[in-house]
């Protein structure tokens, strides 16, 4: 039974330099190179193949070599210089100053590999240090190399923490440390891919950050106040509406008892001023019949009024004609009387002087005669005591005012 | 193992420039020659990443950025294909066991082809890495420079994918056919 051989126990091994010679050699042993594996043998001083990806069987010889051996006739030194081939990341701390004084520490990041044909330059490594290569033993080696020669440049160049973030200063870091470590690497073994800068919170950005949290704390405790505010203010409008609105109910509620009582009042007055209006229709009623009472009389007064002022035109008028009657007949008896003195010559001055006087006095007699009849006429009217207005004689009633006289 | 056809045999020549020892896959030879052109692909690629890094350095140091930028980022190309090859698969010993299938003639046409083809392109890429460092170690304007840097950048990416490729046709023997 193959006894399996493993160079690798740790997984920050990077390299192993194995001396052959202290491996049993009279039992075989066999180590398994996978792809990202290599070993490199070495053989009384020369290096040999390059293997990986390979079972390598009877690494230390075997029972073989251990006859070989005792007989003298192997290889008196033989070395195993094993290697990861993949991609290590270091990291190397460090710490710096900016130009304003700052204090910046972070850490240095470097990915490496170990190329199968830069196996046998791992020997420089070997040759002052012990046979086992780790990430802390490669971080120790290039620590000052790169404090020096990267680290420090690069941070001298930055004045400030908004460019120490950046990633221009990213790139320079990464572009310097490949220019000035590439011949260090190479020289131990190594192939430079990738670098880059972990840097934590300066003395400044501590300050702000404290500054930014403090803001907003305190902003937060304004939002919180703002909104215990708000909710305060939502709380009273609330209960202002609740008590406007109980306060109207109430109100509405008185009146809606006044309303009831106005409006049972209001069919109280309703109800007087019909009854009140019915009175007044009736009395209404009442004054024209009494009205048309009264009108049917004063209608009958004014109707025998008019009949006997009729009648005294009539006689008036007869007694006109009567009188002009008479007159006509004196004129025409003067007339006569006046042509038959001229006719027989007896018109004289004196005649027609008794003439005239005659006649005057027979106007006179005419004009007395209507005299007297205006003054026996006039008795038969006097005033109404309601109106004043002039009544005749007889009438029961005014026929201005309507009142019994 | 069936024997090389003759239609690659001018692949095979022109192989054989540049690696003296292959044969194309021919019995028992199959894994040798992976690994031959896998290491010679692997060299190649170094001594492109050499030149550029180079151009890299230069430009850094005389305050080129630009340049120096796009030298990193080949160069990391460069890296990435480097790993492909470092870490691609190389087929079974035993096919009766490992489960892959016999190959083909076709196979073998197009494992050459392509053997041929990534080792021009890689080829390629070295001869324009030198120019590009030349250009840049002369009077030649900066934007050429970077031209060319680009360039090899391109090709180191074609490279990669042509590799892939190979890649994906030797996988295709693991499995057998239904």
């Amino acid at each position: 039974m193959t006894k399996r051989f493993r160079w690798r126990d740790n997984p920050n091994v990077l390299a192993k330099l194995i001396d052959a010679n202290n491996l049993n050699t009279w039992k075989a042993q066999e180590v398994v190179l996978k792809p990202n594996e290599a070993c490199a043998f070495i053989v009384d001083g020369r290096i040999g193949d390059i293997l990986t990806e390979k079972v390598v069987s009877n690494i230390a010889g075997g029972f073989n070599r251990f006859i070989g051996d005792m007989m003298g006739i192997t290889a008196k030194d033989r070395r195993l210089l094993f290697a990861m081939t993949g991609p290590a990341d270091i990291s190397i701390p460090f710490t710096g100053n900016l130009p304003s004084g700052s204090n910046v520490n972070g850490f240095a990041n470097i990915r490496v590999q170990i190329r199968d044909d830069d196996i046998p330059k791992l020997l420089n490594m070997f040759a002052n240090s012990a046979p086992m290569l780790d990430r802390q033993r490669l971080a120790e080696v290039l620590h000052n190399e790169i404090m020096m020669r990267v680290v420090n440049p690069t941070l001298a160049e930055c004045e400030d923490e908004i460019k120490l973030r950046s990633s221009a200063l990213q790139d320079k870091f990464e572009m310097r440390a490949e220019v000035e470590l590439r011949a260090t690497l190479s020289t131990l073994g190594f192939t430079f891919l990738k670098a880059f800068m972990t840097l934590n919170q300066t003395d400044n950005e501590k300050i702000r950050e404290l500054q930014a949290q403090l803001s907003a704390a305190t902003n937060t405790e304004g939002a919180h106040a703002e909104a215990l505010m708000e909710r305060i203010a939502i709380r009273e409008a609330a209960t202002m509406r609740r008590i406007e609105c109980e306060v109207n109910i109430a109100k509405a509620e008185a009146a809606g008892k006044v309303t009831v009582e106005m409006q049972s009042e209001l069919k109280e007055l309703r109800k007087q001023e019909a009854q009140w209006e019915a009175e007044l229709r009736r009395d209404e009623g009442k004054l024209n019949l009494r009205m048309k009472e009264s009108s049917h009389k004063t209608e009958q007064a004014m109707a025998l009024f008019e009949q006997v002022q009729a009648n005294k035109r009539e006689r008036i008028k007869q007694q006109m004609e009567h009188q002009n009657q008479r007159m006509d007949k004196q004129n025409d008896l003067q007339v006569k009387m006046m042509e038959m003195a001229a006719e027989n010559d007896a018109l004289t001055p004196e005649v027609m002087q008794e003439f005239l006087r005659q006649q005057t006095a027979q106007k006179a007699v005419d004009g007395s005669g209507i005299e007297v009849e205006a003054a026996q006429a006039a008795p038969e009217q006097y005033e109404c005591k309601g109106c004043g207005k002039p009544v005749m004689v007889g009438w029961n009633a005014c026929p201005h005012c309507g009142i019994k006289l | 193992m069936p024997a090389v056809p003759i239609e690659v045999l001018p692949y095979i020549r022109g192989i054989q420039l540049v690696l003296s020892s292959y044969e194309g896959y021919t019995k028992g030879k199959r894994r040798e020659a992976d690994g031959l052109i896998r290491d010679e692909i692997k060299r190649a690629g170094t001594r492109a990443r050499n030149h550029l890094s180079n151009i890299q350095d230069i430009a850094f140091k005389s305050d080129k950025m630009d340049i120096a930028k796009i030298a990193k980022l080949a160069t990391s190309e460069i890296d990435n294909l480097i790993e492909d090859v470092d870490k691609s698969v190389t087929g079974m010993n035993h096919a009766f066991f490992s489960g892959a299938r016999s190959v083909k003639v076709s196979d073998l046409k197009k494992l050459i082809k392509h053997d041929h083809d990534v080792i021009e392109m890689v080829t390629k890429a070295i001869n324009i890495a030198n120019s590009a460092e030349h250009a840049f170690s002369t009077s030649t304007p900066d934007e050429e420079v970077k031209n060319l840097v680009q360039q090899c950048q391109q090709m180191i990416t074609s490279c990669q994918g042509f590799f892939n490729s190979r890649n994906k046709i030797l996988g295709g023997l693991r499995q057998k056919t239904k």
